[in-house]
């Protein structure tokens, strides 16, 4: 289907400054979408209040406005500059409440703006606990259980029913804000309390506990026919009540079994089709039970989110990017793939090789906080690497980080005891601990024990440890370089996007043996320093 | 040419960096120069496979990146946008034969370098605070004892403040130096006189080794000891006597000149009683380049891309006529007869800033010179009162058009709070403080309601918070963070969002913004930045 063409001129609002929990990947994915709609002939309106972003750069709109993003201030703007339609799944959680303030308040209706990618319903069906879990149980998928809860009051009742450990959430926060796990009385009423305050409508879900379960994530998108693809499949290192912006994920998952992914998959194709996201991308985080394998859905973004930029950079697939143009009238199979030219965007990502993301803290700068991880999100920023294995991949991000750790370091001095704790209680450096357990002869199944992490990451750490990491990252060992191509090699990429390893060879685009590089020719320069 | 990014987000290093790279990349598509792009943060527009030419998603270390140069044989390497992360790179990366290009590495160095460069502050006869290198205790001591306490004290080379302390007396010295840093022959501890109650100011300029553009001049809000990442700042200068300003530019183009700087580079100033300090040099792109760009219609990062390419300042931007120096006898001006231009926009630009500690229960929200913020936010208006409301309101911080006011000032402030107080008396606010705030203030003339101290029991100051009875807080303290009282004022304001000043500067300008809000009847005007930029 062709674009649309009874639409002119597509309001797109920002994510704002910088926070923990909405970074700058909200610009990434703002950048993109405003690239690709005015690249279809749309007139472009931006807004956001932060002048850092390279969304606000005056070319990337037509009309950018550096201007706070509150009700009063969009609305104010709608009614100047009177655009046909808002696209507010790109820019975030903020984004998302603004538009659905303004759809609620009748602004979009009193202006005749059209909200495109997912409509208020959708919102509110994916973002309202009750009517998620509801969703969920119609369309036969398993949820944690749980109860909503406005006051301390109807909180006792229901810790009463769900026992503790139990989880904490706000409505309507960004990265989990004000969410928490309580383990007794003792701190219960003040996590309420907080929770009630962080949350805009005073809602919290009180939640059974999954502390321990493996995560997952899976980025799928939809179109306007009913297409939906998984673009990508990443799975938590960290067990459930880390919060994803803080566990070490993993791209694509590596310990499901086929049968169990394909359960996966198919659920959260049930589940963007329920919910509703007409187009674009969608982010739905799971939950299994290592016991027994019991699969719960946990979540649904009907948005762009921080995984999707990650997922984007995982396999070269341009979430945000296809996700304007589905809300704009295309399809997926009539999007093509910029990497390979020849596939569509129907096309899964294929990967062939290994994606560790790990993220940055900053607790140095806030002295007397606690530098435990919980459901609350406390990272600032994230490394990401791509290796042939996951040992490279881990290896690499973990230099990335620039916390100074050249991979696995050693950590000096450490007692069994502390060890024990420090794998007991997760910080942001416990993969370290992790390693200096298997060091100091500690078995794969007490490691398990103290940190839920799966066994099969467990094995792969314990091999780097008792290889010696400067096995897997010799500076001194032949590089080959790869390419990022969404399709394992089977169709001829034009992307140069590349990733190194120690070893194999350079593949085919590398080696600069076709497509573009072949007709480069030197640029002539002059040299700065004459 | 290959482009260093700035590696995973952090506070002090964020996404102003990746903003300066991408815009590297964009001006050498622009003059038709293949980019080759290197980095590992997977949440960044740098790392989308078509900014650059070619991305290696690698890490930025030595041994990594390397083997990309060695591979690639670019006729660049550009290290001065990523922030520290590539300029730690840049010795061992020229050493190993990369082509560095842009200010020369070892200019970098003299600017960081804090021996090498007094030795520039000397021979161009300019100002900075009094102040040496300790490698222990001992040295750190006689240096505090000849330069005299508050004193500031950092490690050398850090982005971001880390660790810096603003320390006032022998006792604290000496716990800074045993627990708080790890000083080395090799590391050295920064000791500076600490200049109390000066305005500082960040300039942001391009050289190309000839000419030099002084492309924004930022006054900061908040008093100096507050780290300039964490302090709200108005482009152009709102309150500083156009001779400070004059000064402040020929300055910087002496130190451009003396530098070599062949791109950009950002300078730290400090003003008390119109002497003109020097805090920081750095010849690198700084976190202020995005704000300044975005203020002034002119892209820095892709104008130093071209410079550092060989193109030259005149035919990029246009340059002012030349400004005359100073004529002073004892002073050689030699080859300062630069021609500058300064960018001053009619309009006014607030850059604030967006803290995280609604995520960290129970840390106080008091500022020092550590950065501590993640992001920022920019207000753009005809007047300082309004671009300053909408970064407030942009920040979460919303200023109130009426209700009550909280005031608890240090006894140092209190003169300054008088005309503050009658300003928002004057906008129609009431005013409420502790017993002693408020006696001061009734015998100046101003009136105000007392309230308990915390210490002095219900109904006290925390609970009329809580009750929403306050609006707006003003609250400074002196020295340290003092505990109890003043920190659950700060915590509770946070976590209720009742908008809060820390600084006497900060309680003025909310004071003068108000004041604005109120006659324009609370207006919403609002412009597109293509059009801000189109108007001069």
């Amino acid at each position: 289907m062709p674009r649309r063409s009874d639409i002119h001129k597509i309001l797109l609002i920002g994510s704002g400054p910088i926070v923990i929990g909405q970074g700058c990947e909200f610009d990434y994915s703002g950048t993109q979408a405003c690239k690709a709609l005015k690249e279809e002939g749309y007139e472009v309106v931006l807004i956001n209040s932060n002048p850092a972003t390279i969304m606000t750069d005056p070319e990337v709109a037509d009309r950018t406005y550096i201007e706070p993003l509150t009700f009063e201030y969009v609305s104010k703007l709608i009614e100047l500059e009177r655009p046909d339609a808002l696209l507010p799944t790109l820019g975030g959680q903020t984004a998302l409440n603004l538009a659905v303030k303004l759809a609620e308040e009748g602004v979009l209706k009193k202006y005749n703006v059209e909200m495109l990618g997912a409509s208020l319903e959708a919102i509110k069906k994916a973002e309202d606990r009750e009517l998620f879990k509801a969703a969920m149980k119609k369309i036969g998928l398993d949820v944690p259980k749980s109860m909503t809860v406005t006051s301390h009051e109807e909180a006792r009742v229901a810790v009463k029913a769900l026992g503790y450990p139990i989880i904490i959430r706000p409505a309507f926060t960004l990265g989990g804000s004000g969410g928490n796990i309580s383990y007794s009385e003792e701190d219960f009423e003040r996590m309420v309390e907080s929770g009630l305050i962080a949350s805009p409508i005073r809602q919290l879900l009180l939640e059974e506990s999954i502390l321990g379960w493996k995560e997952f994530e899976l980025e799928v998108m939809r179109d306007k026919k009913d297409n939906v693809v998984i673009i990508c499949s990443i799975e938590n290192l960290d067990p459930m009540g880390i919060h994803t912006g803080d566990s070490i994920t993993v791209a694509p998952q590596q310990t499901l079994t086929d049968r169990e992914y394909q359960v996966m998959r198919d659920a959260s194709i049930k589940v963007i089709r329920e919910i509703g996201v007409d187009t674009g991308g969608s982010n739905i985080q799971f939950g299994v039970d290592p016991k027994n394998g019991r699969q719960v859905v946990i979540e649904m973004n009907p948005r762009v989110s921080r995984s999707s930029s990650l997922a984007s950079k995982a396999t070269g697939f341009p979430i945000a990017k296809i996700a304007a143009k589905l809300a704009i009238g295309y399809t997926l199979d009539e999007l093509p793939n910029d990497i390979t030219k020849e596939t569509m965007a129907a096309f899964e990502p294929t990967i062939d090789y290994v994606v560790t993301k790990i993220p940055r803290f900053a607790f140095e700068k806030f002295p007397h906080t606690s530098p435990m991880l919980t459901t609350q999100m406390k990272s600032v920023g994230e490394a990401m690497a791509i290796g042939r294995t996951f040992e490279e991949s881990l290896l690499k991000a973990l230099r990335s980080l620039e916390c100074g750790w050249k991979g696995l370091d050693p950590i000096a001095g450490a007692s069994p005891g502390e060890v024990m704790k420090r794998l007991r209680e997760p910080t942001p450096d416990r993969i370290l601990w992790v390693g200096e357990a298997f060091r100091q002869g500690i078995g794969v199944e007490e490691v398990y024990e103290l940190t839920k992490i799966d066994p099969w990451f467990l094995h792969k750490i314990s091999a780097i440890v008792k290889t010696g990491d400067t096995h897997f990252q010799k500076s001194s060992c032949p590089r080959s370089f790869r390419t990022v191509d969404t399709c394992a090699a089977e169709f001829i990429a034009y992307t140069p996007y590349f990733y190194s390893t120690i070893g194999e060879e350079d593949d085919l685009l590398a080696r600069g043996t076709q497509g573009l590089w072949l007709f480069w020719a030197p640029a002539p320069i002059a040299s700065a320093r004459g | 040419m290959v482009i260093l990014g700035s590696g995973p987000n952090r506070i002090g290093q964020g996404i102003e960096f990746d903003y300066a790279c991408v815009q590297a990349s964009f001006a050498l598509r622009e003059l038709g120069v293949k980019s080759v792009m290197v980095n590992c943060n997977p949440e960044t527009v740098s790392t989308d496979y078509d900014t650059s030419d070619k991305l290696y998603f690698e890490p930025l270390t030595f041994n990594d990146v390397l083997p990309i140069i060695e591979r690639e044989k670019p006729r660049g390497v550009i290290v001065q946008f990523g922030g520290q992360t590539p300029l730690k790179l840049a010795l061992a990366l020229k050493k190993a034969g990369a082509p560095i290009i842009g200010t020369d590495p070892n200019d970098i160095d003299r600017a960081e370098n804090r021996k090498l460069f007094n030795e520039i502050i000397e021979k161009l006869k300019l100002k900075q605070p009094e102040g040496a290198t300790a490698t222990n205790v001992d040295e750190a001591v006689a240096v505090a004892e000849r330069i005299g306490y508050p004193v500031l004290v950092r490690p050398s080379y850090v982005l971001g403040g880390r660790a810096m302390e603003i320390v006032y007396d022998q006792n604290g010295l000496e716990f800074y130096m045993k627990y708080a840093v790890k000083a080395s022959p090799e590391h050295p501890v920064l000791v500076d006189r600490f200049l109390k109650s000066a305005t500082e100011i960040d300039v942001d300029a391009l050289s190309d080794g000839s000419d030099v553009y002084v492309a924004g001049i930022m006054e900061h809000i908040e008093e100096a000891g507050i780290h300039s990442g964490d302090s709200s700042c108005v482009l152009p200068p709102h309150s500083l006597p156009e001779n400070v300003v004059k000064e402040i530019e020929r300055q910087t183009i002496m130190l451009a000149k003396e530098l070599n700087v062949i791109g950009l580079m950002n300078i730290q100033f400090a003003v008390q009683n119109g002497e003109i300090y020097i805090l920081e040099v750095n010849p690198r792109a700084s976190r202020t380049v995005p704000f300044v760009s975005k203020a002034t219609g002119l892209s820095l990062a892709r104008i130093a891309t071209k410079v550092m390419l060989g193109h030259k300042l005149k035919d990029l931007v246009s340059l002012r006529g030349a400004i005359a120096p100073k004529q002073s006898p004892e002073l050689n001006m030699g080859d300062c007869h630069a021609p500058s231009g300064l960018a001053m926009t009619k309009h006014y630009s607030v850059k604030t800033p967006v803290f995280p500690f609604n995520k960290f229960p129970g840390v106080d929200t008091i500022l020092g010179p550590e950065m501590k913020s993640t992001g920022e936010v920019m207000g753009i208006a005809e007047t300082f009162g309004e671009a300053f409301a909408k970064a407030q309101e942009a920040a979460g911080n919303k200023l109130p058009s009426h209700g009550s006011i909280f005031i608890s000032i240090k006894d140092t402030d209190k003169e300054a709070i008088i005309p503050i107080a009658v300003s928002l008396i004057e906008s129609g606010f009431n005013v409420v403080a502790t017993r002693g705030t408020k006696m001061f203030l009734h015998e100046h003339g101003v009136p105000a309601t007392g309230i308990n101290k915390l210490l002095e029991g219900p109904p006290h100051i925390v609970d009329a918070l809580k009750n929403k009875k306050i609006q707006l807080v003003i609250n400074t303290t002196a020295g340290r963070p003092s505990i109890g009282d003043s920190y659950s004022i700060r915590r509770t304001a946070l976590e209720r969002g009742v908008p809060y000043f820390t600084t006497i500067e900060g309680a003025k300008a909310a004071a003068e913004s108000v004041k604005i809000v109120k006659r324009n009847a609370g207006a919403i005007n609002i412009k597109p930045i293509q059009k801000y930029n189109l108007d001069y």
